[in-house]
């Protein structure tokens, strides 16, 4: 057992945890922000569990809690400010860029961090920085035309895209 | 019949943003993982490493000394305890064998991943402990694995009490007796001997689905004075209710079913009865606590979600014109251990088999399936319920007779489509309305065939290969009582309860369970059509057997079908005694027809100073009802039911275009542009979503995803990273178009889309994929299809070295 402090969409959080807890089930099962979801078996693939470390998209079951001992992490919870919602998150409403919504908080974890980097996407760039996102729903489609209309937002009104 | 003329509020067909998603999008949704109880327990299932092996013992003590483990059950307990999954209302009406089962293997192991033990801890890290540390004594047996083998005389049998491995048989044309249908047989086969042409192929399709993002799950809750609580992931709460009450031998009114709001995917996989969640329920029982079960990926990929494993033997007879006359088709379907409830894996290549003849005009067939057992994983539907390789195999048949004419394939399908409905195919299929010959020259005027001729043209001289494929689709719009009752042994009908609110608003309850279609938006825009009040002044509550009424489940397109048809009949219904009460507060003789629900109110046409504020109006009759009409009385509820008279069905076509490297045999696909007759719709931005995603995962399918046993029946794809599915950088953006004909046989002319709609995908992208290849005269007759396998074609015509 350790204890660690992280702090999480700007409150911190200090638990003792077992080593081997993953970091996806500490924001989970300690801290109930359940968000972030987990598809796939602990293993990267699907991306649902994407959450940001220090600003970078990270996927959490590849990490354990005490990796995060000290730093800082946004969940899916952290991206809107009260009923502000993200130009992402209004662009996925606008453009029904999800249908289960599963995967969804993995997508707007990943795609925030995409167009900060890259504001001005082409579509096959947005295709390629979504591939460790698994979707089964959409076909990706209104996925692409959402964050596409989201970068335009962010382009327009200089914003960080999210 | 059609009329939504009358709605002068036009929610219906507006592309209104879904009102699910706000919670889904900033993280508030509740799916099963995210519902704890108090003291609720974690449980976990010990499987079977083996294919298919004798179970001499299984030893739990040390499992059972971890400390936080708070009980094991295995199968002993399980078939003492509980009764068989062989339950009425878990069992088809067709002759097929349906071998007994528990929540856990007893005696024998049947495929690798077979659920051996539960483990139930207050910890789910110390539960995988524990399962960890339970011994299976095993006696391997050989695994029987190819249902060719299986069906053979004398073959080592997967159920020992069963006579033999042959699962089901049918003969879906000509007549009942044997010797009808041998008298059939020949009629048949005179036709394919006076035939100009005839083609044929051994059509091959690996085991595949559609692998929702959430995986199972399953929390019970057990209390002695009100029975049981399950929360399942479940798209279809009803028939689960009765089915734990008929296993678990609890009075059904003891159960209540909850399918949770926020399901994260189902496509098929969750419609089944699953022996699972019988096990949860046992122990929840048992230890009077809740327990949870959350499916791993790794579980979930090794025992449910393969369906379409089939081989299809089919020849077609045609003219020299390219007129279709016959086809003749053995199906063999591999059904694995046929143990899964309400399905027993053969419902979907049975129903698959019935659907094999699509939207063309025989004259004649002769088609039949047997469905063998084998010690895999049981088929478990999957959207495009069976019918995944009967339509790979027809779409690949007409264009190997157009090529054998010198024909296009699309002057031979347009030849061949069936011109005028309704119609009954040579297996009997009721095709209910639509045009197909519209969706069709829809989808040729876009594909605009002769320029894609010249640019193939321009291509090849530049040693470039590209080519243009099609197909086609009938697909089921809700499943038919008519159907339901033999198939599932339940009923087909939709059911809606709708309640008006004092303040105006309105309730709709429903006994279905979506995953992920935006049920929530679309009955809203119904309802607020309907009433001429806002969508955001509704609410939709479903999956709760406890308040919803009974619903045979979200599966088959049954939504816009038959559960959105009954929500309108319901909502009928209250307008009718809205305005029986207005007119008679208005002093005015005047039926249904003359009033207009409109911007929030109830408007007198034929003097539209008379009306009333909607809100008042309802709150007048819930709350305040005195002088009423004579025979009347207040409130302002009803549960309407609806079923139409004769199955129904929805229709597409498909086209697309490739490019292949001929060094590699890679392939990309440039286009995919469709023509879809969806009747009347609701919400656009919604169905453009559902075809978007079921075309996706059908290129998934024909492409990527593929169930790998070896060749001891140990299961190889078990995770994402070997069981691939389709990234966004995998896939092509998709052009939806509409050629639509309203339903006469729903009110609002709408038709329940999006399940089928997989099915044509394989069959077009092989055609451009053979079309593309055209000089070198390859045939695609098995999926997958991947760049190793045109390579290897490519270098059997002598294409590359």
């Amino acid at each position: 057992m350790k204890t660690i402090q992280v702090t999480i969409n700007g409150e911190l959080y200090q638990e003792t945890v077992p080593i081997r807890m993953l970091l996806v089930d500490f924001i989970r099962e300690r801290c109930g922000l359940t968000g972030t979801h987990v598809a796939c078996t602990y293993e990267g693939v699907c991306g649902a569990c994407t959450v940001q470390l220090d600003g970078e998209a990270i996927k959490s079951c590849m990490l354990l809690a005490v990796q995060a001992d000290g730093h800082r992490i946004t969940t899916v919870e952290g991206l809107a400010n009260g009923s502000d919602l993200t130009p992402l998150q209004t662009a996925f409403k606008a453009h029904h860029g999800l249908q289960c919504g599963f995967c969804t908080p993995g997508i707007l974890m990943n795609m925030t961090e995409f167009l900060e980097k890259n504001p001005e996407p082409t579509d096959d760039e947005i295709r390629y920085g979504l591939i460790g996102n698994l979707c089964r729903c959409t076909g990706y489609v209104h996925i692409v035309d959402a964050v596409r209309a989201a970068s335009k937002v962010a382009k327009q009104g200089g914003q960080d895209g999210g | 019949m059609v009329d939504n003329t009358r709605d002068s509020v036009s929610w219906l067909g507006a592309r209104l943003a879904r009102k699910e998603d706000l919670r889904l999008i900033t993280g508030q949704g509740k799916y099963i993982a995210d519902m704890v109880l108090p003291r609720m327990l974690h449980a976990i299932f010990v499987r079977s490493d083996y294919a298919h092996a004798l179970i001499k013992g299984i030893d739990i003590t040390e499992a059972l000394a971890l400390p936080g483990v708070v009980a094991i059950i295995t199968g002993d307990e399980m078939r003492t305890h509980c009764k068989s999954m062989r339950q009425p209302v878990l069992t088809p009406n067709l002759p097929a064998k349906y071998p007994l089962y528990y929540g856990l293997a007893v005696d024998k192991v049947k495929f690798h991943g077979d659920p051996i033990a539960m483990i139930i801890a207050r910890d789910k890290y110390v539960a995988e402990d524990a399962a960890e540390l339970v011994v299976v004594d095993y006696e391997e047996l050989p695994p029987i694995l190819e249902p060719a083998e299986a069906l053979k005389t004398g073959s080592p049998k997967v159920h020992e009490e069963e006579a033999d491995n042959l699962m089901f048989e049918m003969t879906f044309t000509g007549g009942t007796t044997p010797e009808e249908q041998q008298n059939h047989a020949v009629e048949v086969e005179k036709i394919f001997q006076a035939a100009e042409i005839v083609v044929g192929a051994e059509f091959r399709v690996h085991r595949t689905g559609t692998t929702p993002m959430e995986t199972r799950g399953v929390l019970a809750d057990w209390s002695n004075s009100d029975g049981l609580l399950v929360y399942n992931t479940t798209q279809r709460p009803h028939i689960d209710r009765l089915a734990f009450a008929d296993v678990l031998d609890i009075p059904a009114e003891k159960v209540r079913v909850i399918a949770p709001r926020d399901m994260g995917g189902a496509f098929g996989l969750k419609a089944p009865f699953y022996r699972e969640g019988v096990v949860v329920a046992y122990a929840a029982r048992k230890l009077g606590r809740p327990v949870r079960w959350i499916e791993s990926r790794y579980e979930s990929l090794m025992s449910i979600g393969q369906e379409r494993g089939q081989v299809n033997t089919m020849e077609v007879a045609a003219t020299r014109e390219g007129k279709l006359l016959a086809v003749r088709n053995r199906g063999v379907a591999d059904v694995g251990t046929g143990q899964i409830g309400v399905y027993w894996g053969f419902v979907m290549p049975f129903l698959g088999t019935v659907e094999l003849p699509n939207a063309y005009t025989w004259e004649a067939g002769d088609i039949s399936l047997k469905v063998a057992f084998t010690n895999k994983a049981c088929l478990t539907p999957s959207r495009a319920f069976g019918h995944f390789p009967t339509r790979f195999a027809i779409e690949r048949a007409v264009d190997m007779v157009a090529r054998r004419c010198g024909l296009e394939a699309a002057d031979v399908r347009r030849q061949n489509i069936i011109p005028k409905l309704p119609y009954t195919s040579v297996t009997g299929e009721y095709y209910d309305s639509g045009d197909f010959l519209k969706v069709w020259d829809n989808l040729m005027i876009q594909a605009d065939l002769p320029a894609f001729r010249r640019a193939q043209l321009s291509a090849r001289a530049d040693g470039r290969y590209i080519g243009i494929g099609f197909g086609c689709g009938v697909e089921l719009s809700g499943v038919a009582s008519e159907l339901m009752v033999p198939m599932e042994n339940q009923p087909g009908y939709g059911a809606a309860t709708v309640r008006l609110d004092p303040r105006g608003k309105a309730f709709v309850l429903g006994g279905d369970a979506p995953g992920g279609q935006g049920h929530e938006t679309t009955i809203s825009q119904i309802v607020a059509a309907t009433f001429g009040i806002n969508p955001e002044d509704i609410v939709i509550t479903t999956g709760d057997t406890g308040v919803t009424p009974f619903g045979s489940g979200t599966i088959g397109a049954r939504m816009g079908s038959y559960f959105a048809s009954a929500v309108r009949k319901a909502c009928d219904e209250l307008r009718e005694k809205i305005t029986h009460v207005l007119a008679h507060d208005l002093g005015v003789r005047a039926t249904m027809e003359e009033f207009a629900f409109t911007d929030g109110e109830v408007v007198y046409i034929r003097d539209t100073s008379k009306r009333k504020s909607f809100c008042e109006i309802v709150e007048r009759i819930i709350m305040f009802p005195i002088n009423l009409p004579e025979g009347e009385v207040g409130g302002l509820e009803t549960t309407a039911f609806f079923e139409a008279a004769k199955p129904m069905i929805c229709f597409n076509a498909d086209m697309c275009t490739v490019e292949v490297d001929l060094r590699t045999g890679d392939f990309k696909v440039l286009k995919w542009l469709t023509s879809e007759d969806v009747g009347n719709v609701i919400n656009p931005m919604i169905v453009d979503g559902q075809m978007h995603g079921a075309i996706i995962q059908g290129l998934s399918n024909a492409i990527f995803e593929e169930f790998i046993y070896n060749d001891q029946g140990q299961q190889m794809t078990a995770d994402f990273e070997h069981y691939k599915l389709a990234t966004a950088a995998d896939v092509p953006d998709i052009e939806i178009t509409y050629a639509s004909t309203p339903c006469p046989h729903t009110p609002l002319g709408t038709r329940g889309i999006g399940e089928g709609r997989p099915s044509a995908v394989s069959g077009a992208l092989c055609n451009a994929l053979c079309d593309a290849l055209s000089p070198f005269n390859i045939e695609i007759t098995e999926l997958p299809i991947r760049p190793n396998v045109i390579w290897q074609k490519l270098k059997a015509a002598g294409a590359v070295t």
